[in-house]
């Protein structure tokens, strides 16, 4: 589902990413871990072109998105992503958050869309608040809502960039519980973050990296209970 | 007691002058709100497009316009322009330009370089978040702009540019120099014959003074509105 090869990113003369390999097949759920400023969110945002490669391949569903002929608008109808800081748009309730991109984008018609985003209300718990505004509900009623957003397109791969690291503690639950029912339901994940109980319970592989590489990968048993590169071990000492 | 019924009877004779001058005054700052806010907009827009091209010419324009005198601008398009036309076009053939037109091309033109700046500033302003979720949505530049950002940034500029359109109202006043009879030229006129300039200039400021006003209980009513916070 989606294959990267020697993904360099610089920004300036720092260099960010030092040469990812990375094959994520269809319905795995892949948890990226590791120390901040090691690229992760970077590799992350490079899967949907957020950020360009400096150098190296990155192909989606089978298009290669590192072909500056690619139609990248494309790609992103069938990758969602969800953010830290959610980023819905505040001057549109959350009925319409959802229902935009679907009209606009896919040309939907307004009904269908709104049917559609009502559906993804109710499977995210939020079907009573469809005519707020953004502003009006809780961190984690926000991120719920942006997930659902996401959705709508129907895409076939989702990216999560730290989507609990802005939430109080008590909201990081009801995110982490719409995430896993997604993972459940055989969606293609990859997922940026520091919840180390998600990543036991849901990923089907975890990623470490540090200073813009892969340090270690494999099965969350395997990464957490028995980690072999030291940096690994430094890192998951540190915060287990 | 008497020059002031001296005074009140000189603004009595001249108030339907004033209020004509008045009239023209508010025309022009109409005109140069409406095509200055076009102006405005593409060039603001320009002056963030990921075209290198487009985005300097956008900063030449705002650069020269804002860096010279509106009195100038107004007279390099009222004399110099058509004498320029002029002499290029054949012998016996003279190009004149109505003031009034120069006068709203002037203003269009000059208030557009502050407007642009006015509209830069609201959409930088708004989180470089937005723009990321909307294009991870599938949507393209410019539908990003134009349902999530624009909207967004509109609201933003609201009190900066009624700002921008009061200071555009007073500028006005120097079109008197190229006879437009607005507001301050109409009293001119009145002067220069009654020799009274004290009570018809202050009743001129008192008019420019209940314009700018208006706008501003406009603006705020506006905002208000748009729930610009």
């Amino acid at each position: 589902m989606i294959s990267v090869q020697g993904l360099h990113k610089y920004f300036g003369s720092l260099k960010v990413l030092n040469g990812i390999d990375c094959e994520i097949k269809a319905q795995e759920v892949v948890v990226v871990i590791g120390p901040s400023g090691s690229g992760k969110s970077t590799f992350l945002r490079c899967l949907n072109q957020l950020e360009e490669a400096t150098a190296g391949r990155v192909v989606v569903d089978g298009v290669e998105i590192t072909d500056p002929q690619c139609d990248i608008n494309k790609v992103r109808q069938r990758v969602g992503m969800v953010f830290q800081r959610f980023n819905l748009f505040p001057h549109m309730n959350v009925l319409k958050n959802i229902a935009l991109a679907p009209v606009k984008v896919k040309g939907l018609p307004q009904e269908e869309a709104e049917q559609i985003a009502r559906e993804l209300l109710a499977k995210v718990g939020l079907l009573d608040n469809a005519e707020a505004l953004p502003d009006e509900l809780s961190g984690g009623q926000q991120q719920r809502v942006a997930i659902a957003r996401a959705l709508a397109m129907q895409p076939k791969i989702m990216l999560f960039d730290e989507p609990t690291s802005a939430l109080d503690p008590e909201m990081v639950g009801e995110v982490l519980a719409v995430m896993k029912s997604l993972a459940r339901e055989g969606m293609t994940m990859v997922v940026v973050t520091h919840e180390m109980g998600f990543a036991r319970e849901v990923a089907d592989r975890v990623i470490f990296m540090d200073e813009g590489l892969i340090v270690e990968e494999g099965a969350p048993e395997a990464i957490f209970k028995n980690p072999q590169h030291p940096r690994t071990q430094a890192f998951l000492s540190k915060i287990l | 007691m008497e020059i002031l019924n001296l005074y009140l009877t000189h603004l009595m004779k001249a108030a339907p002058a004033l209020l004509r001058g008045a009239l023209i005054t508010i025309e022009i700052t109409a005109m140069s709100v409406f095509f200055g806010t076009l102006i405005g907009l593409v060039v603001g827009l320009g002056r963030l497009s990921p075209s290198k091209l487009l985005s300097r010419l956008a900063a030449v324009y705002v650069d020269v316009i804002r860096g010279t005198p509106l009195l100038v601008q107004v007279f390099i398009i009222y004399f110099g322009i058509p004498a320029l036309l002029t002499q290029l076009s054949e012998p016996g053939h003279t190009v004149r330009i109505a003031p009034f037109m120069a006068a709203i091309i002037a203003c269009s033109i000059n208030s557009g370089a502050y407007v642009a700046e006015i509209f830069r500033a609201g959409i930088q302003s708004v989180e470089k978040g937005q723009m990321e979720a909307a294009r991870s949505l599938g949507m393209t530049r410019g539908q990003a702009m134009r349902y999530i950002i624009l909207p967004q940034a509109f609201r933003r500029v609201v009190p900066p540019l009624g700002n921008e359109f009061i200071a555009l109202m007073k500028d006005t006043s120097i079109l008197s120099a190229i006879g437009v009879e607005e507001l301050v030229r109409k009293g001119q006129l009145y002067v220069s014959v009654t020799y009274q300039p004290f009570p018809i200039y202050v009743g001129i400021a008192l008019v420019y003074l209940v314009l700018t006003v208006t706008i501003s209980r406009w603006v705020a009513y506006t905002e208000r509105r748009l729930g610009v916070k």
